[in-house]
């Protein structure tokens, strides 16, 4: 069969009718293949649709909400930190009155003066020319408190605002026991502030000296002292 | 003699293997090509039956129906008138009367054959 010139043409015609029907064909039904909607569905898509823009404006305002609150929380936040600060500031304090008050053992740098009666001297009538006294002891006492000292002890019993030393014979009374000589007064300060203070020329030490008083004057390191008991 | 066949079969193999996917503002223009080509293969269905089959004029007519027909839907659009609505319209009713025509022609002519067989 001899090919005419028609067929060709014809040929070409059905070609382009064929490619033109399958594509829109093979179109629609790719269109088709998403999901077609009936009324009912599309009703429901609506109200879904709806749902969803009101769950989204009240998850926004929830948002704002939660910004809201969450800055009032970091206020309190900022307060608490500011009221936690001050505790720890009253804490502080706190510590600094007891040790005061003598409510804690304290330990620290300082100095230890001990305070002896002085030889017998068979020239001197009066005895108490060569005893310490009282008004020895509150010297050094006052000498210390007035040079810094933190906490002072007399034989190991700690002094308070309200500590009372009584001259008893032979002995001093530091609020309420009797203490023999030697008087050991440590006090804790600046070791070496207290000891110029005490050493200084006419002061505490000459005085006591003068007085026929053994007087002793070491720095320490580490002195410990007690808490008062049932204070 | 098959060679309008293999063509059409071809054509038919590309469409479906095609994957241009062609924007949905679009599809109207393809729909109206569909249209303008089954109009003028039915026209030219009918011509021939009727003995006034002129290739020129059925080829002509295929290509130059199919881009008019896309052109007034473009024109449509973009003048915001449904204009493919009246090529649908013009084709859809001349698609029914060349059907009719053809309808008609067959029958007489299975009628007439089917005289001519009792005459016999």
């Amino acid at each position: 069969m001899r090919v005419k010139g028609n067929h060709v043409i014809l040929s070409l015609v059905s070609l382009v009718l064929g490619f033109i029907i399958a594509f829109s064909y093979h179109l629609t039904q790719i269109e088709n293949e998403k999901p077609k909607m009936t009324d009912v569905q599309y009703k429901q898509t609506l109200a879904l649709r709806n749902q969803l823009i009101d769950q989204e404006e009240r998850n926004r305002k929830l948002q704002s909400e939660l910004k809201e609150k969450q800055e009032k929380v970091q206020k309190n936040e900022k307060e608490l930190a500011k009221e936690a600060q001050i505790f720890s500031n009253f804490a502080e304090d706190t510590e600094k009155y007891r040790l005061f008050m003598g409510k804690v053992k304290v330990k620290g740098k300082g100095v230890k003066v001990t305070l002896s009666d002085g030889a017998y001297n068979p020239r001197e009538d009066n005895v108490n020319n060569y005893l310490v006294h009282e008004h020895h002891v509150f010297k050094v006492i006052n000498e210390l408190y007035i040079s810094g000292a933190a906490a002072v002890a007399i034989n190991g019993a700690r002094l308070t605002s309200h500590s009372y030393i009584v001259c008893n014979g032979p002995v001093i009374t530091v609020d309420g026991v009797p203490y023999p000589a030697p008087f050991i007064i440590t006090a804790i300060g600046d070791p070496d502030v207290l000891s110029s203070s005490l050493n200084l020329t006419g002061g505490v030490k000459d005085q006591l000296v003068n007085d026929n008083i053994i007087f002793k004057l070491e720095k320490a390191d580490n002195i410990i002292l007690d808490p008062i008991l049932g204070g | 003699m098959w060679l309008p066949f293999i063509g059409l079969i071809i054509g038919i193999i590309l469409g479906l293997l095609t994957e241009i996917r062609i924007p949905e503002e679009y599809s109207n223009y393809l729909s109206i090509a569909v249209l303008a080509a089954f109009d003028t293969l039915f026209g030219g269905i009918r011509a021939y039956l009727q003995n006034i089959y002129d290739e020129k004029v059925f080829v002509s007519g295929f290509f130059f129906n199919i881009i008019l027909a896309a052109s007034l839907a473009f024109l449509g659009v973009h003048l915001g008138v449904d204009l493919y609505l009246a090529a649908v319209f013009a084709f859809g009713v001349r698609l029914f009367q060349n059907i009719a025509v053809i309808r008609r022609i067959l029958l007489t002519k299975w009628s007439t054959n089917k005289e001519k067989l009792e005459k016999r």
